[in-house]
């Protein structure tokens, strides 16, 4: 009777099942497949080691990891203190957290063309700059790696605060007074009681950050220039402009192998840091 | 002089006064509970002591200085939660070390004291555990040994027992006893479980809406209730008024039957209480020390006694009686009051 039960729930995961395996694992693995075969059709994998020469392709491979470590680093930075503030301290949290992610709602176009305005020459910050006289002349803040970053944080800080906040709410209260009952101080219970019992959530949170840059497509697009491209703007040019598909196929496989590689040390590290995840 | 002070003490949040004018004290070397039903004061008492909220008004001087603003990690005070609150990324060394490690004492003292400290709370070879590891008797003796390893100056214990099961808190008790006169620390220990709390304590304070209403040793408070509320506390169901008569140890009930009392208090009116156990049923019209009439309202059977409650001219009261005769409901009998179980308040 029980079996039976277990059963039929399967069914309820089938349409969704049946969507994903239609228009995702066989379009990506046919695109995986793909990449090693050459235009006649033999197995080849001239289409790695051609980009792998590439200076092109290692500059923009490097940047993508670059770029999206250190928004993630960011994100952690920035995030850690305001979840813990809002899970804490905070008496009004639904407010709060409404407030960490109201960025949401409006589309990334949207908010890079808001970054435009506020970074470009003539934009809010040149203009305080110049007016208090830290510089000469406004400074080019836009199309370039500085503002992608600026765009990625603000972008994805929102996932890092709700994963950080999720994880802090379960942090029992009498673990720091239970801490400080024993002589530790507030940074010290930081130290050795919130920071590793927070680190499922920097985790989660980090993966988010860091896919979610590095799989970014309209905020290197807008905010970064032609000399700062990365593996999503990179597999654009490649398959819009060039045509070349192929190429932009091998792109794509990097990143997903990329994305994955980085989201397990980002799990090694943090067993390390805490040792009973 | 008292080790601890509490001196008109009001604590509580916001427009909620929890405790008004609290005064408490304990003796170095003793082990006194606070005894209360929820959301009498008790935790919020002991939370105080531990410096994890401080009072609105009032003072705490322990050891002869004022403790009141002094931070919760400079009190050396040894805490059990109720919840134990074990760090359950760090095994049971770690958790047990981490008072010492943060007193900064040399690597191997540490390894020493800790192995020790588990030792004695008989959980040697589970330095190596993680707590949810391990079964609920484990983890609070792992939070005890973690908090004596410290060499507190006051063991605070939040009902420590109330997570376990019945046999093990009867265990737990003794040993928690044990390790109290073992080291001769001074403890407090929060509890709504009377049994436990008379069982453990030299002493024990009843705590109703924010105020001790009494303070004394277990037999003390069992035996002689100071007022209403600790005599329904402890188990007196009987409650009547009584007037002074002429006659010296002699009250008069609100009938007119008179009522010899053993220990007679200054004073015109009481309120007198009984145990049901010591009223006991004669024969109607038979004579007997302080008669009531009565009439048998309920029976009910509870194994090894009965228990009735008796319609009188003066109350109904409930009266235990063991076997030997049993009555129906609607029998006229005579109860005799122990002269000597009853208490003015």
């Amino acid at each position: 009777m029980l079996e039976k039960k277990t059963k039929i729930y399967w069914l309820f995961i089938l349409p969704g099942c049946i969507f994903l395996a239609v228009f995702m694992l066989i379009p990506l693995f046919t695109l995986i497949m793909q990449t090693f075969f050459n235009e006649a059709g033999s197995f080849s994998l001239t289409g790695y080691l051609s980009l792998l020469e590439s200076t092109y392709f290692k500059q923009v491979f490097e940047r993508s990891i670059r770029l999206s470590l250190i928004s993630t680093l960011a994100c952690a930075v920035l995030g850690f203190p305001t979840a813990y503030y809002i899970s804490k301290y905070s008496k009004n949290k639904g407010m709060l957290m409404a407030l960490a992610v109201f960025p949401m709602f409006t589309s990334p176009v949207i908010r890079s063309f808001s970054w435009m305005v506020i970074l470009g020459k003539k934009g809010f910050v040149n203009k305080l700059l110049v007016d208090i006289g830290l510089v000469d002349k406004p400074l080019s803040l836009l199309y370039n790696e500085f503002s992608m970053v600026v765009g990625f944080i603000q972008l994805f800080l929102p996932l890092m605060i709700l994963s950080l906040i999720g994880i802090m709410d379960n942090i029992s209260e009498d673990l720091n007074l239970a801490a400080g009952n024993l002589g530790a101080s507030k940074a010290k219970t930081f130290r050795y009681v919130v920071l590793p019992l927070s680190i499922p959530g920097l985790v989660t949170g980090s993966v988010l950050v860091f896919t979610g840059c590095l799989t970014a497509y309209t905020t290197p697009q807008l905010l970064g220039g032609t000399d700062t491209r990365v593996l999503a703007t990179m597999i654009y040019q490649q398959a819009m402009s060039l045509g070349d598909w192929t190429q932009a196929s091998v792109v794509a496989v990097i990143m997903i192998v990329v994305t994955m590689l980085v989201s397990s040390g980002i799990n090694a590290v943090s067993r390390k840091l805490n040792p009973t995840l | 002089m008292a080790l601890l002070e509490l001196q008109k003490i009001t604590a509580g949040y916001d427009n909620n006064v929890i405790l008004k004018d609290l005064d408490f004290q304990v003796e170095k070397g003793e082990l006194v509970s606070l005894l209360g039903s929820s959301g009498c004061g008790k935790t919020t008492t002991l939370r105080l002591i531990a410096g994890f909220s401080s009072p609105m008004d009032g003072k705490f001087i322990f050891n002869g200085q004022d403790y009141t603003r002094v931070p919760l990690n400079k009190r050396n005070f040894g805490f059990v939660f109720q919840s134990y609150a074990l760090f359950p990324h760090m095994t049971v060394f770690d958790n047990v070390a981490f008072g010492l490690k943060m007193r900064k004492l040399p690597q191997d003292q540490i390894k020493k004291e800790v192995m020790e400290m588990l030792e004695t709370v008989d959980l040697k070879g589970f330095e190596n555990r993680f707590p949810k590891e391990m079964s609920g008797g484990q983890r609070q003796r792992v939070a005890l040994a973690r908090a004596l390893v410290i060499k507190p100056d006051l063991l605070l214990l939040d009902e420590p027992l109330s997570n376990l099961d019945a046999k093990l808190r009867v265990k737990m008790r003794v040993e928690i006893r044990r390790l109290q006169q073992k080291f001769g620390f001074t403890a407090i220990y929060v509890t709504h479980d009377q049994e436990e709390c008379f069982a453990i304590s030299d002493k024990v304070a009843i705590m109703n809406h924010g105020v001790i209403e009494q303070m004394d040793t277990p037999s003390a408070i069992y035996n002689h209730p100071k007022t209403e509320f600790i005599a329904h506390f402890v188990g007196f169901e009987n409650f009547l008024d009584l007037k002074k008569s002429e006659t010296a140890g002699e009250y008069v009930a609100v009938d007119g039957s008179k009522i010899t009392v053993a220990e007679p208090k200054e004073g015109d009116s009481f309120r007198a209480c009984i145990r049901p156990e010591d009223i006991q049923i004669i024969p109607e019209g038979s004579q007997g020390v302080n008669p009531i009439q009565g009439e048998i309202a309920v029976s009910t059977f509870l194994g090894k006694r009965h228990q009735y409650n008796v319609r009188t001219a003066v109350g109904e009261l409930e009266v235990s009686a063991d076997q030997e005769s049993v009555y129906q409901v609607g029998d006229k009998v005579t109860l005799s009051l122990a002269p000597n179980k009853i208490i003015l308040l």
